[in-house]
Formats: structure tokens, sequence, C-alpha cells
């Protein structure tokens, strides 16, 4: 039995040898998205973003209110002359959003006539959109206040007077799980453990429909002494030490070296990504099973790994999505990663937060049992299409 | 008399491997359903997902410690927003957090016991929030619906101050106020998710879709040794040209169809925004199926087996729409990776479709765009040219490179036979 286990151990590492791609795939893949977003994001939250500025009334005053708002850290003012440019310019996507300084700002200011500031943004790009809105609407109400403040301290009001009256209400913001509002803490947490999801599951199918695409899977059962579980076994083991790896590799990535918050212990985390790793392994041997042809089953994989990321919650919740889809979010690994992900790294609840996503995921070990007899047959008969 | 024999050869050469090409793209079921049933199943599953496209009513928990008029004001403000409900009111943040804990609320307001008590001596108060950061569109509800609410408190209560110190009501307003604002946000008014992400996909999946199923073909192709780079000996490599125009109008007259109904029949049938001319999006159109071929016919000569195209480059699609500056800002893009951004059609294509149907540009403001995406055109043409070249060397010194390929084995101590009944396709 552990000699069968061994050569069929044997033959895996010889293909993974043979064939670059499984490495590339992997390890490759991997590396090259791991690269990219947390490169990509590494300021946390963009800042200059460009707002352009229409001043038709070249004061003192509207300077000042262009200048501070260029001093935000979100914003970087661009001057234009004439409101069509500015707004092509919205519409291109160069810059995020234009306000239109009225002619006469200044004098109707000095004497309280409330000059009206307009300001147009271009929400189809979100995150530009969003938080040049909010720097906007902030410095309008700064200069309200500021415009106050001067009123009263000719007034010969003091300074805490003139706080309660400007502001009365202070919000003070906190945000848990995140304190400085990093897009790519909140983003890669998840979408890279997603990444890996998408490769084991895809690597798993493409390994184990291989044998039945050329024609090798009899030579593996040879190999297995004609036992099914040895053959899987031994085939997967290979790979699931790669996964393994990876998955550590990845939360070292986040945690460790890009010191990502995490409240609980980053072994949990260990646990989890692992947790993640073996449910979409079984994920990938079911799919392979339900459909013992290499191609049909690689497109069904491609699709359920890259609904994954949607279903998973992080970005639109799932309670936003109409209820008929709501329940299917509940099949996808990654969805219960990122809620024990949540629960670990927000809250540090340790065991009794997120065991309940633990046990989740674990159900999908049972998966590929269910139906490895109808692999079985395949493996040995060889009567599906190959291509 | 020779230049004109010359053409007819070509245009016949030309028309028949059009042919064939079709032929192999219809009897080849696996390429279908990525061109068809992909092609048109993501737009709509998204859109089934993104369908409400925005968190409306988010539930919020209060801990109210001073229990005055003005806190219960601001309360109920906040409730009567688009983005809160007030789901409960907690006697403690413990309590508070533990719900937050659960997923049952995703923010909290917290109201300190002298809230109300400043409030009445004329002093600063300060209300607490705490959001849940699991998601960012809590963060962003939470935020929006607590800064609406401050701000028009704010200006309630100075109002009361003003006029309790003697201003008129009018005087009151122009002081609170000297500066008054307009907000336009034309395109997407509610920030809804789905204007946003669906705008920015639609194009995106043409590219895709249409680069797995070509190089699940090309792929098919190569194992089965008959790949379209084998050409006959006697054209020494000339008739490269015709190979690619011949498959390229394969593709373009059906991505001409898929995409018509992805860039135009979607976006009509599930309501989103269609501010653009049609015959404008049908230019774009031409412009972006055409580089897309031509970018797919390079890359995918990496491709040697049929599967492979999805184990190595399913998880590109996520990089190229975050490259088209969808979500993260185009300005904030690292240089790096702008250089990147340039390989991909998608880029200059997902971006020039938002400004166009969504933003409701002209062809003109979308020049650039086609101009970056003609140059993209050209330079594909010339480096797929020299792939098929390439390639069609390869095929011709087919048995040196095998032979080569089992020397390299033996040296690292391999079997080449035994090699050969394990790992398959030889």
């Amino acid at each position: 039995m552990t000699g069968k286990f061994v050569k069929v151990l044997r033959r895996e590492f010889l293909i993974i040898l043979k064939r670059p791609v499984y490495i590339l795939s992997s390890v490759g893949v991997l590396i090259v998205n791991a690269a990219f977003y947390t490169t990509f994001m590494k300021d946390g939250l963009p800042h200059d973003l460009p707002i352009g500025v229409v001043d038709l009334d070249n004061s003192s005053t509207s300077r000042m209110f262009a200048r501070e708002l260029d001093a935000t850290q979100l914003g970087k003012t661009v001057w234009y002359d004439d409101i069509h440019l500015a707004r092509e310019h919205m519409e291109t996507g160069k810059i995020t959003s234009y306000i239109v300084i009225p002619e006469g700002f200044n004098s109707d200011v000095q004497s309280f006539r409330q000059p009206h500031i307009g300001y147009y943004v271009n929400s189809l790009y979100f995150v530009g959109g969003a938080l040049a809105y909010k720097d906007i609407l902030t410095m309008v109400n700064l200069t309200n206040g500021a415009v106050q403040r001067e009123v009263m301290r000719l007034k010969g009001m003091n300074e805490r007077e003139i706080m309660g009256k400007i502001q009365p209400i202070v919000l003070d913001q906190h945000q848990i799980g995140n304190p400085a509002v990093n897009y790519g803490v909140y983003l890669n947490g998840v979408l890279l453990p997603g990444i890996l999801e998408m490769i084991v599951i895809l690597i798993t199918i493409y390994a184990v429909g291989s044998e039945l695409k050329y024609g090798t899977s009899k030579h593996l059962l040879k190999t297995a002494g004609d036992s099914m579980v040895t053959a899987l076994v031994g085939k997967l083991v290979p790979y699931n030490i790669i996964f393994t790896v990876l998955g550590i590799t990845l939360e070292m990535l986040l945690f460790q070296w890009l010191k990502y918050p995490v409240k609980g212990s980053i072994f949990w985390m260990f646990l989890d990504i692992l947790l993640l790793v073996s449910a979409s392994e079984a994920m990938g041997l079911f799919i392979v099973e339900l459909f013992p042809v290499l191609r049909l089953a690689i497109s069904v994989g491609a699709i359920i790994s890259v609904l994954g990321f949607s279903l998973a919650g992080f970005s639109l919740p799932v309670e936003a999505m109409p209820p008929y889809v709501q329940g299917f979010s509940a099949i996808f690994p990654l969805r219960h990663y990122y809620l024990f992900h949540v629960q670990e790294t927000i809250w540090g609840s340790g065991f009794a937060g997120w065991w309940k996503e633990a046990v989740h995921l674990l159900l999908f070990l049972f998966l590929p049992f269910t139906l490895i007899g109808r692999l079985g047959h395949a493996y040995k008969y060889q009567d599906y299409e190959r291509n | 008399m020779k230049g004109i024999s010359y053409l007819g050869t070509w245009v016949r050469n030309w028309y028949s491997i059009f042919v064939n090409e079709l032929r192999l793209i219809f009897s080849d079921s696996g390429v279908m359903v990525i061109f068809f049933v992909g092609g048109l199943l993501y737009p709509v599953l998204y859109n089934l997902i993104y369908m409400n496209g925005t968190v409306d009513e988010m539930d919020v928990a209060v801990v109210d410690n001073s229990g005055g008029a003005y806190s219960r004001r601001f309360i109920r403000k906040v409730d009567a927003t688009r983005e809160c409900n007030i789901l409960i009111y907690c006697a403690s943040m413990e309590e508070a957090k533990a719900l937050m804990q659960k997923g049952t609320v995703h923010g909290i307001i917290y109201v300190p016991g002298d809230f109300d008590s400043r409030l009445v001596r004329g002093e600063q108060g300060v209300i607490s929030t705490y959001a849940d950061m699991s998601s960012f569109l809590y963060y962003k509800c939470l935020t929006m619906g607590t800064n609406l609410t401050m701000l028009d408190e704010m200006h309630q209560i100075q109002l009361e101050r003003y006029t309790a110190s003697g201003m008129d009501a009018q005087a009151a307003w122009q002081a609170v106020q000297p500066v008054l604002s307009d907000e336009s946000l034309p395109y997407n008014k509610p920030f809804s998710y789905t204007i946003f992400f669906i705008s920015a996909a639609l194009l995106l999946v043409i590219q895709q879709t249409m680069f797995y199923g070509e190089s699940l073909l090309a792929g098919t192709l190569r194992e089965q040794n008959r790949s379209f780079a084998s050409m006959p000996g006697k054209l020494q490599g000339l008739g490269i040209g015709r190979v690619l125009l011949g498959r390229g109008a394969a593709y373009f007259s059906i991505y001409m169809v898929t995409g018509t109904l992805i860039a135009l029949l979607i976006p009509w049938i599930f309501s989103l925004p269609q501010r653009g001319e049609w015959t404008d999006i049908m230019v774009l159109l031409v412009f972006f199926v055409v580089d897309c071929i031509f970018f797919t016919f390079t890359w995918s000569s990496l491709i040697t087996r049929r599967e492979t195209v999805f184990v190595l480059f399913l998880s590109v699609s996520p990089i190229c729409l975050f490259l088209t500056g969808f979500s993260w800002p185009q300005t904030s893009i690292p240089e790096f990776w702008r250089y990147v951004s340039y390989f991909f059609p998608s880029t200059f294509g997902c971006r020039a479709f938002i400004n166009l149907n969504t933003a409701g540009g002209s062809l003109a403001l979308i020049a650039p765009e086609i101009r970056a995406m003609t140059i993209q055109t050209a330079v594909y043409y010339v480096l797929s040219s020299v792939s098929v070249f390439i390639e069609n060397k390869v095929i011709e010194n087919k048995e040196k490179i095998d032979r080569l390929k089992d020397k390299a084995l033996e040296l690292r101590g391999i079997d080449p036979d035994e090699a050969r009944k394990v790992i398959a396709g030889k």
C-alpha cells in the first residue's frame, strides 16, 4: 500500500517537473497577482485627485478657495478658463470633478448675498468620484466656517464661543478594523486569497482531468494498485504541499510583511487559509468528478472561481443582492473565508467567533466522496469524450 | 497579368482560410460555449448579482447616553437618510459592538452623556461613529448618513443660536451659509455599484472571451499537430498576411454580432444608462474588436495545449479590470502599471465605452482612445505575423527540436520513454 502510494507520488512529481504549466500557474500566477495588487494600491487611499476649477470671479477669495482645495491631501486643482473644456475632461475621466466659482463671488460673500458654488462629480469612476465629492463638500463647509469666524472675530467673541457657533456638532469617526481607511487592506485581504482559491480549483481540475484527456488514467490506476483513493491522494498530495506553502506565504505577506491590521492571531489566519485551500481542492475535485471531461470541468471551474469574487460579498455586501442570489453565496469557499477573516482580523474573536465558518469550510471536504465512484469508472474505462 | 493572378490567389486563399476558421469555431463546442454562452452569460449574471447596486437603509445601532432633545433629533434625522436605518437602541457600547460583530448592524452611533447639556450651553457637542470596515460600502453609508445629518443639524442649531442672539431669520440664514453650493452628479447620481461596475466590465468580456476561446482553438490545433501556422512549403512563409486576415475576418464577423449584443442589448435589457449614439458605439466596437483580434493572435501563440489558457491566464481578467482605472483612479495608478496597461485593448476600450455610453460623450471625445487602439492594432499585427513565422519554422524543424527535448530530459536523469507514458499528448 505505502509502496504504491510512493510510486504515485513519484509519478506526480515527474509530471510537475516535466510540465512547467503546473508551477507557472500556481507559484507564478500568485506571485504576479500579489505583486500587482499590493503595489497597485500601495498608497492605501488615492491622493491628489485632479479637481478642475473654473474661476469666473478671479478674486482673492476665489483664488484662496481653490488654493485651499489644492492643499487638501485628497485634491489637486487643475485650472480651466472655460466650462466646456472642464466638462469634457470630466466626461473622459481626466479630472474627477470640477467646481465653478461664479462671477461676483467675492463681493457676494462680503455682502452676505450667498453666492452659489456649483460642483460636478463624475461618479462613474467610483473611488475617485466619491473621494472628490467628499473633499469638495468639506471645503465648502470650511469656507462657510471661515467667513463666519471673521465676522464673529470682528464682533469680539472669544474663540471658544466662536467654535460653538461655527461648528456646534463635531463627528468623531472611527473605522473598526481598518483605522487608516486603507483600500489595499480591505481589498487585498480577500482578493488575493480569492486568487489562490481560483488557482487551487483550476489546477486540481487540470491535474485530475488531464489523466482522462491524455488517456494516462489507466497507467495511474495501475501504479496505484487499482485503488482510486491511493491514486487521488497520491496525485493531490504534491499540489497540497504547494498550495499550503503558497497560502501560508500569502498570509505572512499580508499580515507580517505588509503589516495589515489583524486584531486576533495570525496563526488563526493560517488555519483560515488552510481551510480555504482544502475546501477549494475538494470543490475542484468534485467538479471534475461531476464532469469527467477536462474542457467542460475547467470551464465550469473558471466560471465558479470568477463568480466567487462577487459572491463573497466583500465588495457589494450579500444582503444587498437580490434574495435569490444570496443563498448561492454559501457554495463558494471564499465567502466563508471572508466571514472567518472578518471575525479574526477585525474582532479578534478567536474560536467563538468563527467556528461556524470553519465547519462550513470543512463540510466542503465531504463533497468529493459522493462522486468518487463516477470518476473511478471514468478513469478505468475512459468512456467519456476527450476533446 | 502577374499582379492580377497574385491578387486572385490571395483572395481565394484568404476566403478559404476564413471559411475554414469559421468551420473550426462552429464545430468546437468548447469555443462555442465561451463565445456565445460565456460572452452573454457573464453580463447577465453580473447584472443579476448587482441588480440593486446600492446599500440602502443599512442597519445601525445607537448608544444614546444623553437622551435629550438634540440627540434624539440627530438620531431621527440619521434614520431618515437613504443610507442608514436605526435598528436598535443599545444600553452600552459593549452591547452594540457585540451586535456589530455578529453582523446584525454595520455601524454604531455613540452620543456621550454631556451632548445635550453642551449644546444648550452653546458649546460644541461631539458624536462618535464606528464603522464596520469589513466592506467599504458600509463605511460609505455610515459616513454619508452621519455627515449629511451633521451638516443639516449644524445649520439648524446655528440658525437657532443666531436668532437667539437677536438676528432676524434672513440675516441668520445668510450668516450660517455665506456660500451656497449646488451639487451635480450627472452620470451616476446614487453612486450605484451596478452602473460603475457593469459599464467597465462589458467590453472586457469581449476581449477576454475572445482570448480564451481563440486560445482554446489554437491550443487544440497545436495538440493535434495541425496548427494554422503550418504553411505549404512552396509559400516560404509568404502567406502570413492572408492567414492572419482570413482568420481575423472569422472572429470579426462573430464578434461584431456578440459585441453588439453585449454593448447595446445588455444595457438596454437591464435599463443601464445609454447616453451615447449607437452609431458611435458601433464605430468604437469596430476598432476595439479588430484590436482584440490581433492582441489575441499574438498572446495565444504562447498556448500549446487546449486547456492551459484558463489555468494560466484566468486571473488576468480582474487585473485588466483594475487597469482600466474604473475603481482605483487612473491618475493614482503607479507608473509601472500604467505602462503595463498599454498592453491591453481593454484599457482604452473600456474607458472609451464608459465615456461614450455612460457619460454620453461623442466620438471626438474618445479620439485619443481610438488612436491608442489603432497603434495597438498595428503593433499586434506585426507581432502576430512574427509569431506565425516563428511557429512555421518550429513546425518545419519539429523532429530536430523533439530530439533536443529528449536529450534535455536525459540530462536531468529522466527516461524519455517513461515520461511519455505518464505525460500525455506525446
